[in-house]
């Protein structure tokens, strides 16, 4: 294990060790490696000291979220504005409150082999870009290319910042866990929209999670919901006429169908929030 | 790799695979079996320990990255003849069935407790939810708790 002061020291250890090593965040998910049956990594470079990784920056444009901010750290520093409310919530209702305190964004996104990430559909509903170093220097990736180039990226990179842009949106997110909480989500669907002055949805954005191997948009729904009224019990019609966009993967968890079934349930919950703090904001 | 923790305020140097679990470390190097070996995935919250005052499962802890930290489990969070709140709460509740999860339970609720020490039952549950009983049905464990709170209010804690 080594243990890196700046990203470049990281790089470097990365590159030495070969593509065994791996870069730890919180370590969630490496640690449990042996229950997936898998090796563990030879070789852990440790991201934990480097400068500003856990900072989280808000301001009015943008919230600035280094790579180990802490499910939980970000749940209590995210402010609780509509535009942000699927991130915050992303934040702290994943997992439990113990996993909470040690998983971090960054590992979160950076796992290609995770399907059940909360952030992802987040961030890809929130519009977000990520800050990627590698070798040949520092790139910005919207998340929808960040999520797609995990695993065909050469070795090493690193996911260095992420930012989130404010707006005036409004955002939600829901997931379904077999239990209340604690263990992974079957299904979660993260939404942000902007409201025209007639109330009619405008540049809708909607992150799936943990229904297929990879999150992703929906964006035969975002279309269909364009122009349509802020309206829980719409939107669930709607997707469900569409829900054959989806495959539903069939895991230990739950089968493939069950996922695709709930997804418009979820869904209308999102706008039934989305709805709540529409109408909060016109009064 | 050499590490050096204070577990239970004891200064301690442990030589170990840096990719070891603090659980495994504590159990089989300290001879500190309170935390339990369970689900080893975070979602039981049978290992939780204290680590620099945070509950977390230390199934999911490797030993390298905690050098210098400060680590608390059931065994040092009080003397045995006598038992901090939430074990005393416990006992007095007749909460403890199988008592597998309870050292977890008892750490969870300690550290949240702290930053919190009038919740609601809503906020108990939801401080629990990572900490899995298979005997009791939590009922009486979130009473348990608000006793607590009840207790505190009227020594003026």
């Amino acid at each position: 294990m080594t243990f890196p002061r700046s990203v470049d020291e990281a790089l470097n250890d990365l590159a030495a060790a070969g593509p065994d090593a791996i870069p730890v965040a919180g370590a969630t998910w490496v640690m449990r490696s042996p229950l997936r049956h898998e090796v563990m990594a030879p070789v852990y470079v440790a991201l934990s000291g480097i400068e500003g990784f856990q900072r989280i920056d808000v301001t009015d444009e943008a919230v600035s979220i280094g790579p180990l901010a802490t499910h939980d750290a970000l749940a209590q520093k995210l402010p609780p504005n509509p535009d942000l409310k699927a991130l915050k919530r992303a934040s702290a209702r994943s997992a439990n409150p113990g996993v909470r305190r040690i998983a971090t964004i960054g590992g979160n996104i950076c796992t290609a082999a995770f399907a059940a990430s909360d952030f992802a559909p987040a961030l890809l509903s929130l519009d977000a870009q990520i800050e990627v170093r590698d070798k040949a220097g520092l790139e910005w990736l919207p998340v929808l290319a960040f999520l797609e180039s995990r695993k065909s990226r050469e070795l090493p990179w690193l996911v260095t910042r992420i930012i989130v842009p404010r707006t005036v949106r409004l955002s939600a997110h829901e997931r379904l866990p077999m239990r209340k909480a604690g263990d992974y989500p079957c299904a979660i669907a993260s939404v942000s929209i902007a409201v025209d002055d007639r109330g009619r949805i405008h540049d809708a954005r909607i992150g799936v999670g943990a229904v297929e191997a990879a999150p992703r948009r929906w964006q035969n729904l975002e279309q269909a919901l364009e122009g349509q009224p802020v309206d829980p019990a719409l939107t669930e019609t709607a997707a469900r006429d569409l829900i054959a966009d989806f495959t539903g993967r069939d895991a230990v968890d739950a089968p493939g169908w069950y996922r695709t079934s709930v997804l418009p349930v979820l869904l209308r919950r999102a706008f039934e929030t989305i709805r709540t703090d529409y109408e909060t904001r016109a009064s | 790799m050499t590490i050096e923790l204070t577990i239970n305020g004891e200064v301690r140097t442990v030589t170990a695979d840096p990719r070891t679990a603090l659980l495994d470390v504590l159990r089989d190097s300290c001879r500190l079996t309170g935390a339990k070996a369970v689900c080893r995935e975070g979602f039981c919250g049978a290992c939780t320990v204290l680590v620099d005052g945070e509950a977390v499962p230390s199934c999911l802890r490797p030993i390298g990255m905690l050098d210098g930290r400060s680590i608390v489990t059931i065994e040092g969070l009080a003397h045995f003849e006598t038992p901090n709140p939430v074990q005393q709460a416990f006992i007095d509740h007749d909460v403890v069935q199988c008592g597998m999860c309870f050292p977890g339970m008892v750490m969870t609720l300690t550290a949240f407790l702290e930053t919190n020490p009038a919740p609601s039952r809503g906020e108990v549950k939801a401080a629990l939810s990572g900490n899995i009983c298979r005997c009791t049905g939590y009922e009486r464990i979130v009473d348990a708790v608000l006793s607590i709170q009840d207790m505190r209010k009227v020594s003026g804690r």
